[in-house]
């Protein structure tokens, strides 16, 4: 089955600073993918260069055959891809519904259709009972939550979460991996998650693909990579040797 | 309700006491909130502070005087026309600039107005700083002058009165169902998080020159009213300072990015600078510009304290106290 | 002339370059230089060049007064608060010279450098009048006063790096809120400098600051954020360009073209010739 996402040899430079060096990656459909690195590893410029907020120096990045290379953000959603963002997110001065209603705007041009799947995807995300305040005003949680939402209504295929665990407590850590869960089962995207925290990332994913200072170190099954000497000599550290 | 019977039966009493000038007062209210509302959409919703819009006001009233002059066009003709040329105009010149952002965005709709200026002086096609003239024909009733615009004599206050009410009438009921629209949400989310509001699919430039256009066309309708009242077009009179900046002032005194703001903020501001003109009069202080300086300190007092406006005021809570001094007292 | 627009633009980039604040009524603080100079040139009989001094000490007081008052309050709040703050400070300046003085056009009439002002000096085959090259000469030195403040001093530093990151400069024990002061104070009082030294060479009237507003925003933003020498760079390059388009376009466009390169600018190299943002 070809891949849903295809990166070839993708390089991102700052000035001096070589981001990303001839990244290369696939995500098939329906699958979810781990992004782990030691901070600075340039993932989430990878994300953003995926995701059309950053163009990559050389290389190609293509969707279902199309090649996103040079997109902008705009289209590159409208091709089926959604993301989350490190530092949350959100149209802060409205409300929780009428955020996800400008994400549900991408499939239907009709206010009430899109008001209909606004709701539907609360439900759905377990934010049911807040469409009404003000999206400054919630949790840290929720607010991730609310991206996600948002993300969702825009019926991507693959959707990008960067660090969407980041800041939460152990609680709504586990509330956030169940949800995402849920959403691959219910939805059936294609998923892929960078993430620091290990005990998320490895029973969440199918495959996981390392970077370290820009460079894809290794790719494959959790267990494996976890195994991987350089990995844990780069990232992983002795504690997680062995675990799957 | 009460406001619209309010607005509506406004120039009766004048008209009976034969103070025609009353009625000019409430023209140019209605004009300037007009032009705020349309202010709003780009600057309250679309966030984007544009302060250069009077060269849309420019474009609209020269091509209806034109279209009228030359062409022989009926008024509503022409103000259709303004409209459309003028939001072609605005498309074409603000598609590149949707790149800046912030205050460099506002420096270029400054930078566009300057450049307008010596354009409109010197541009042979509208006769330069010599103006255009609106011929208005003699006689003809109330009817005719609504069809035409043109109330030759007396009817003229009462008539251009009326004419503003029904094109604030029809802004105001377009922009409240812009606001609900889908094109609506997405101005709002382009001022909360452009980048955010890209990654869900929003293309934030088209959605810059359409807000900027809905204002342009605004105050192109605005500009062509104030053509055929005033029987001339003049650079310097409609790229003034004023129609800059009224309507911003208008919709921020009022409330920025609310629906009624701007009618508030007219409401406050234009009767202040009348009152200024009609009390300073020919006195000494007369065309010192005393009316622009009570407007910058309004501004400042504003901006400085209540930078939401007037209606962020917490009217309500202040109804309920009155209401409940009231019961209070006449239980006591 | 570009030095002086330099002087102009510089006093600018250091509030917005540097500090990221908007001020439209920058001109105007320009336009009270060239009132207090024309006033005190026309009640004193004192010359501009010694009046610039006591002038330039009042209008930093006057911006650090401005600051204080009224643009803390509005630095936290949007940004569009701001603009809209310094547009009202516009307004009640310009209108209140109007009320006071008029709109009359008014002169300096016997100041050291309009007595100069037939003298020409020839350099290099370009004939230079004389004032405008002593005007420019004091810009120049003023920018390099300005240029070491800024680059070589503990206190520039300090001024940077609060532009750079507030909190992280509260940490190490700089207090922002006296820097903004600082800058607002020094921006003002150098545009006031510059209109003192222009007030020889043109008409003093309230409106005269609005186009240099606008002019000086094209030179920072041409000359790049944060760098005081591509303020400089650029300001000579407008200074040149309004010169030669002045032989070939109508006079009501000179100013016309530079807001045009604004535009463009803007487009395609947002961040300036110089700029490190």
């Amino acid at each position: 089955m070809a891949p849903l996402l295809q990166v070839e040899r993708s390089t991102k430079r700052f000035g001096g600073l070589i981001a990303n060096r001839d990244v290369s990656l696939a995500i098939e459909p329906g699958e979810i993918v781990g992004l782990i690195g030691p901070n600075g590893a340039g993932k989430t410029t990878l994300f953003n260069c995926i995701s059309g907020a950053l163009h990559p120096d050389e290389g190609r990045i293509v969707l279902d055959g199309a090649d996103i290379t040079h997109a902008r953000p705009e289209r590159v959603c409208r091709l089926g891809i959604a993301r989350t963002w490190q530092v949350v997110r959100s149209f802060g001065r409205m409300t929780v519904l009428e955020n996800v209603i400008c994400g549900a705007f991408r499939r239907t041009s009709r206010v009430a259709a899109a008001r209909a799947r606004a709701l539907e995807l609360l439900a759905f995300t377990g934010l049911a009972g807040k469409e009404h305040v003000v999206a400054a005003a919630l949790t840290l949680a929720d607010k991730k939550r609310l991206e996600i939402t948002r993300a969702l209504a825009t019926s991507p295929r693959l959707l990008l979460l960067d660090e969407a665990m980041s800041g939460l407590t152990p609680f709504e850590t586990t509330a956030a991996v169940e949800l995402v869960r849920r959403i691959h089962g219910e939805l059936r995207l294609a998923i892929c998650v960078v993430e620091h925290v290990m005990e998320v990332v490895m029973p969440l994913s199918h495959r996981v693909v390392v970077l370290d200072h820009g460079e894809k170190l290794t790719e494959g099954p959790p267990a494996e990579v976890a195994r991987d000497e350089r990995v844990i000599t780069a990232y992983l550290g002795d504690r997680y040797r062995g675990r799957a | 309700m009460l406001g619209a019977l309010v607005a509506l039966l406004y120039p009766i009493p004048f008209e009976r006491s034969g103070q025609i000038y009353y009625e000019t007062v409430g023209f140019l209210v209605l004009l300037n909130a007009m032009l705020g509302i349309g202010w709003n959409i780009i600057g309250g919703w679309a966030g984007q502070f544009d302060f250069g819009p009077s060269i849309f006001f420019a474009i609209g009233a020269y091509t209806a005087a034109l279209l009228t002059i030359n062409l022989g066009w009926n008024a509503w003709l022409a103000l259709l026309g303004a409209m459309v040329v003028s939001a072609a105009i605005c498309a074409a010149v603000t598609y590149p600039v949707t790149k800046l952002r912030g205050h460099y965005f506002a420096i270029a709709t400054v930078a566009m107005w300057m450049i307008a200026q010596p354009i409109g002086a010197t541009w042979p096609l509208i006769n330069g700083s010599q103006g255009l003239f609106i011929p208005v024909a003699t006689g003809g009733g109330f009817v005719h002058g609504v069809l035409t615009m043109e109330f030759p004599g007396r009817g003229k206050g009462l008539g251009f009165y009326y004419l503003s009410l029904a094109l604030f009438t029809i802004t105001l009921l377009a922009a409240r169902a812009i606001e609900r629209s889908k094109w609506g949400f997405y101005f709002r989310a382009v001022r909360d998080d452009q980048d955010g509001a890209e990654a869900i699919g929003i293309d934030s430039r088209l959605y810059k020159v359409i807000a900027r256009c809905l204002m342009a066309v605004v105050f192109a309708a605005g500009g062509t009213l104030y053509g055929f009242w005033a029987l001339a077009v003049f650079p310097d009179q409609v790229l003034e300072v004023n129609w800059n900046i009224l309507p911003m002032m208008a919709a921020v005194v009022g409330g920025l990015g609310r629906l009624w703001g701007p009618v508030l903020g007219a409401v406050v501001l234009i009767p202040i600078s009348q009152l200024m003109a009609t009390t300073l009069g020919t006195g000494p202080l007369a065309g010192r510009g005393i009316d622009l300086i009570i407007y910058g300190a309004i501004i400042m007092v504003i901006a400085g304290w209540r930078p939401n406006g007037l209606l962020s005021l917490p009217w309500s809570e202040w109804a309920a106290r009155l209401r409940g001094h009231a019961s209070a007292s006449g239980k006591a | 002339m570009g030095l002086l627009y330099a002087l102009v633009a510089v006093g600018l980039a250091i509030i917005w370059g540097l500090m990221e604040m908007i001020n439209f009524a920058h001109g105007e603080f320009m336009m009270l230089g060239m009132f207090g100079a024309w006033g005190l040139s026309a009640w004193l009989g004192w010359d501009p060049l010694i009046t610039m001094v006591p002038l330039a000490v009042v209008m930093y007081g006057a911006g650090v007064l401005v600051y204080r008052v009224l643009m803390q309050k509005v630095q936290r709040g949007e940004m569009f608060t701001q603009i809209f703050a310094t547009v009202g400070l516009f307004f009640f300046i310009q209108n209140g010279v109007v009320a006071l003085f008029t709109s009359d056009y008014r002169f300096i009439n016997a100041s050291l450098l309009t007595r100069l002002s037939g003298a020409n000096l020839t350099v290099g085959g370009v004939r230079i009048g004389v004032p405008l090259l002593v005007g420019g000469l004091i810009a120049l030195a003023l920018f390099l006063i300005l240029y070491l403040l800024i680059d070589r001093t503990d206190f520039g530093l300090a001024l940077q790096a609060t532009a750079e990151d507030r909190d992280a400069a509260m940490l190490v024990g700089i207090r922002p809120q006296r820097m903004y002061a600082v800058a607002w104070g020094l921006g003002t009082a150098l545009v006031a400098i510059a209109g003192v030294i222009l007030a020889n060479f043109f008409s003093v009237y309230p409106q005269a600051g609005l186009s240099f507003t606008v002019l000086a925003y094209a030179i920072v933003a041409l000359g790049g954020f944060g760098s005081i020498l591509g303020t400089l760079m650029a300001a000579l390059l407008v200074g040149v360009v309004q010169s030669v388009t002045a032989a070939y376009l109508p006079p009501a466009f000179k100013d016309a073209f530079v807001f045009a390169s604004y535009i463009l600018i803007g487009l395609f190299r947002p961040q300036g010739l110089f700029g490190r943002f």
